[in-house]
Formats: C-alpha cells, structure tokens, sequence
C-alpha cells in the first residue's frame, strides 16, 4: 500500500512585495507510515503550516513533490481520504454547526444517512451537541476549532492532517484532543498534526520531525529520543558506610538515609561500591533531558 | 458541484444585502403606477419603460455587489482553507459561484419581474393606451437584461480571481459595465465618417476596446418592449449565442487563474 504521505525534497519560496524573499521550506524530505501518530514539531514560523497548505493543495511549492496515499497533491482524489484541520479555521459562519457537518459530509460523498449519524457522534464527541443549531457565527474561538476537529473526523479518514490542533483550546479541550488522537491510532488511522509544544508530542506521537526556519533538523522515535536523553539516575540509599559512595554528590537524608546522583555511565559501578559496602538501595528515579531541552537545542 | 452550488445559494439568501436590495426593489416598483400617473399622454409606456429600468438597476447593483465580492470574500475571511482543501477541483468552485450569481440573477430578475408585470397592469387599466401591452416582448426584454448581468458577474469573477483586493474587481466591474454599455456607440462613431477625422491611435485604442470590452448593447431589447417595432429573431439568437462564447471564455480564463492562485 502506498505512504499516507510522502514528501520528496519539498522547497517553498515566497516572493513578498518589493522582492523579499522568504526561504519557508527548504529540500523537505519525510514519509508517514500507515497508522502512526507523527508530531511536527517546530517554534513559530518554521514552515509547519506552509507544508501542510502545500500538501492540501491550497499553495505549490517551488521545488520538489509530495503524494497522499500515492496520489499526486495537485488533484482533488489525493483529499478524499483525509481530515484536514486548518490553523485557526475560518468556518462558514452563515451555516450552523450540523448545516456545515452536512455540506464537509456531502463534499466526500457520503450518503444522507451516514451523514446524520457520524454527524450526532463527532458532535457528541465533541461536546458540540447544544450548539449544533446555531450558526457558527456565535461560536466561541474554541468551538470553532472543536467544530474544525468535528469536520476533518467526520468521514472517518484513514489520514489526518492536523495543524496545530489543541491551539485555542482550554485544558479540558486540549486533554480531549489528545484523547481523540490516541483512540485514532488505537483504530490504525495515522496522524499527521504540527505544533510547537513539546508535551504534545511526548503526550501522543510515535515520531517526532522537528522543522526549524524550514529545515527538517531531526527526526526520531519519540521512545528512542526519550531513552537517549536519559542522562543519570537519582539513587536514594540507606545502610552502609556513607564513604562508599565516594566520588559521588550525595545530601544527606533523614536517618542514614543518602540521596546519590549518579551519570549513566558509572551507574552499575556506583552500584557494586554501594552493596559491597552494604547499602541499601530504596528508590531509583531517571534523570533525563526532556524533549522540551531537547527541542531547545535544536532550535539554538 | 450541487454541494458547493446548493452552498452558494444557502449563503446569498441569508445575506443581509440580498434582504435589503429586494426590499428596495418592491419599494421601487411600487413606486411605479405612482410616477407614470404623473404622465398626462403615454402612462403605460412609461410604465414599462420605468419598470424595465428599475429592473436593470437592481440587477447591475446584485451583480456588482454578488459577482465581485463572493469570491473576495471568502479568500478575505479564510474560507478558502476550509473549502478548497476538501475533494473539490478549483474549477468546479469557481462554476458553482458563477451559476449561484446567476441563479440569483434570473431569480431575482424573475421575481421583480412579476411584480413590476402588476405595476405596468395597474397603469395601464387605470390609463389605457392605444398601443396593447407586449406581455412577451416585456419578458424577452428582462431575461436579455439578465443575461447581460450574468456575463458582467462572470467577469466580476474573472477579475476576483487574480485581484487580493475588494476594489479591483467591483471597479472593474463598474468600469466593464460603463464602457460595455458604450462601446457599441462608440464603435459606430470611430468608425463613422465623422469619427476619421480622429487620429489612427484613438481608433485603433477604440477598436481594441470594442473587441474585448463584452457589447452590452447587444443584449439592449427594451425598445421592442415599449414601442411596437418587432422582435428580430435573429438579433435574439445573436446575443444568446454572444453570452454563451464570452461568459465562457471569461469563466475558463476564471479557472485558469484562480487554478494557479496561491490560497496563502
Ligand atoms: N504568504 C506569505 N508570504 C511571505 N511569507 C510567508 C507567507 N506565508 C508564510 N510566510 C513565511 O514563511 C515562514 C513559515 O511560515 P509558517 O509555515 O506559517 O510557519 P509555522 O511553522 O508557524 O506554521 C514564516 O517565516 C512566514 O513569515
Ligand atoms: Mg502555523
């Protein structure tokens, strides 16, 4: 079966008035596999959005190609089977929030039936179901976007194309979201959604690509990105002759209770000396880089 | 194509100036057996004569108002992202708005229309005149009219496609409609005796403008509506055909535009 996505040495330029040029993507290259949640990560104006117009087709790019399901972006069948939610989305706000499920329904040829009955669950979902008849136009910023989320999952695409999907949101919306894409993958759909918080990303992705001033600069498991920032452990040890741990920065706790840092690499040495000297280890607790540090790294 | 059509049409009802302009237009017809009464001889020519020009107006100002702001204003308020990013092509787009447009024209021309068949029956009862009333060159005379509208909101259009402003195209709508309304006469001037007298640039500037400027004058049938002088069917096909060539040519070129606009 073909990639959800796949992007080949994707460039985009933009010529503004008086000739400024701005480089927003440069030799982009990135493929999603079936059924994975992929975070696109990247600080404000890295060209996150610019990728996904290109690949909505709303805007070309100046070089290179890109394919949904192996459908080229330029025809309206490579959208069929994806959910797209637009930045900040402007929704027609003449129609009410069931009237526009009814016309996003009708655009991927879905029959009336289906139409009424995934519309009652996604705005249920979505905790939308008082407002569904009123017009858009009364919606707060943070039903637009729920109602935006409700239109890209109401056909049940295999691929989502989220651009910064818990933006706009309170707390409470944006644990629902990720609730939302984790029980997409549990259903095998893949995600494609950008942002610039990392706790996003820890929270639901698979894989992370972090894109900085329109240059993909990593790309990784998340699982393996958080086992490699794993930098010491923070030991706590009773019993035992205190000068065993020597070489290491401990504070005393209460009792003869010690707290140890220890660097990953000489953790099963420090371990040796400790029972050698017949301390007891009582808790052992991971020191890592989060993907927070690790993003900022980048980034500089 | 029915789903952005059906879309188009749901939002030009709900449009408050759609509201306000038919309001004005019943007003305005209602005004009719008013002012003809005023007409000591000829009421019920008069009649119609005011009827089919308040027709007019109200469709000129639907048209500049529809045709050049729809697709504006959906690029203006982001609409576009939401709506282009779904399984349409641009082109199936850009037809649903125009046939909207039109749909609203005829629509409209129709309604007014009938009414404005009341007002003229109501001056003529009240006043007969010698000449009978020309029921189907009246109708004839409006669905011309119409057409007219319908190739200038075309255009409107056109213009929307490659313009980020809201001036550029309901100006050039107006300024399409002005010289398209003038450049028949000014075409038989340049090209009478007279009109040799202008140097070879004018002329040539003139005739370049005629040829691409739309010739509204074709579709002018109000006189044969007024007054007995018949109805040449040719001139009718002449203009129906002259409609279909240039709003198509219009739309494509529409198509062709908007296909390569970037939605940013
Ligand atoms: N229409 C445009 N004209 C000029 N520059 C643009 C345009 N759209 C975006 N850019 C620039 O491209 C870069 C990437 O923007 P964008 O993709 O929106 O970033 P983000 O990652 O925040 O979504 C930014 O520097 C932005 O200023
Ligand atoms: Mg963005």
């Amino acid at each position: 079966m073909a990639k959800p996505i796949e992007i080949s040495n994707l460039s985009k330029t933009f010529r503004g008035k008086k000739g400024i040029r701005v480089d927003a993507l440069r030799d982009l290259s990135l493929s999603i596999e079936p059924g994975e949640v992929f975070g696109f990560l990247g600080p404000n104006g890295a060209g996150k959005s610019t990728t996904i117009k290109i690949l909505m087709g709303l805007i070309t790019a100046t070089a290179g190609s890109a394919c949904l399901f192996g459908k080229e972006i330029s025809t309206a069948q490579a959208r069929l089977s994806v959910g797209y939610l637009p930045e900040n989305p402007a929704l027609y706000d003449f129609l009410t929030g069931r009237e526009y499920l009814g016309f996003v329904g009708k655009s991927f040829l879905m029959a009336a039936a289906d139409i009424e009955a995934r519309s009652d669950e996604v705005l249920g979902l979505l905790e939308l179901r008082d407002a569904a008849n009123r017009p858009i136009r009364s919606y707060s910023k943070g039903m637009v976007q729920r109602l935006g989320l409700a239109q890209a999952l109401l056909h049940d695409p295999d691929l989502y194309v989220l651009d910064e999907p818990m933006s706009g949101l309170d707390p409470i919306g944006r644990a629902l979201v990720k609730d939302i894409i984790r029980s997409l993958k549990q259903r095998g759909r893949t995600v494609f959604f950008s942002t610039h918080i990392t706790a996003d990303v820890e929270a639901v992705c698979d894989r992370v690509g972090v894109i900085v001033r329109g240059k993909l600069e990593a790309l990784d498991s998340v699982e393996h990105l958080m086992r490699s920032g794993i930098e010491g452990y923070t030991v706590q040890v009773s019993g035992g002759a205190p000068e065993e741990g020597c070489g290491y920065d401990f504070r005393p706790l209460k009792g003869d209770g010690r707290e140890y840092y220890v660097p990953k690499d000489s953790f099963n040495r420090f371990i040796e000396l400790i029972s050698a000297a017949g301390g007891k280890v009582e808790l052992i607790e991971t020191r890592r880089k989060d993907l927070e540090e690790f993003f900022l790294e980048i980034v500089k | 194509m029915y789903t952005l059509f059906s879309l188009n049409l749901k939002w030009i009802v709900r449009d408050r100036i759609l509201q306000a302009l038919l309001t004005a237009s019943l007003v305005l017809i209602m005004l009719v057996p008013v002012l003809s009464s005023f007409s000591m001889r000829q009421s019920q020519e008069l009649a119609v004569t005011l009827s089919l020009s308040f027709i007019s107006f109200v469709l000129l100002v639907f048209t500049l108002v529809l045709g050049s702001t729809m697709l504006w204003r959906d690029i203006e308020r982001r609409y576009t992202y939401s709506v282009l990013s779904l399984p349409f092509d641009r082109g199936t787009y850009i037809l649903a708005k125009f046939l909207a447009v039109a749909f609203f024209i005829f629509a409209g021309a129709l309604f007014i229309g009938l009414c404005a068949a009341l007002a003229i029956k109501v001056s003529a009862v009240r006043d007969p005149s010698t000449l009978p009333l020309q029921w189907g060159r009246i109708a004839v005379s409006i669905f011309m009219d119409s057409l007219k509208y319908a190739l200038l909101a075309a255009l409107g259009i056109l213009v929307s496609t490659f313009s980020t402003s809201f001036f550029m195209p309901f100006f050039s709508a107006v300024f399409i409609f002005l010289s398209g309304s003038a450049s028949q006469d000014v075409y038989e001037f340049v090209t009478s005796s007279s009109g040799m007298k202008l140097n070879t640039a004018a002329r040539v500037a003139a005739r370049v403008v005629y040829y691409i400027v739309p010739n509204f004058g074709a579709f002018n049938f109000k006189l044969q509506a007024i007054y007995p002088i018949p109805l040449d069917p040719l001139q009718i096909v002449y203009a129906i055909a002259y409609f279909i060539i240039y709003t198509t040519m219009a739309l494509s070129l529409a198509i062709w535009c908007f296909s390569r606009r970037e939605l940013t």
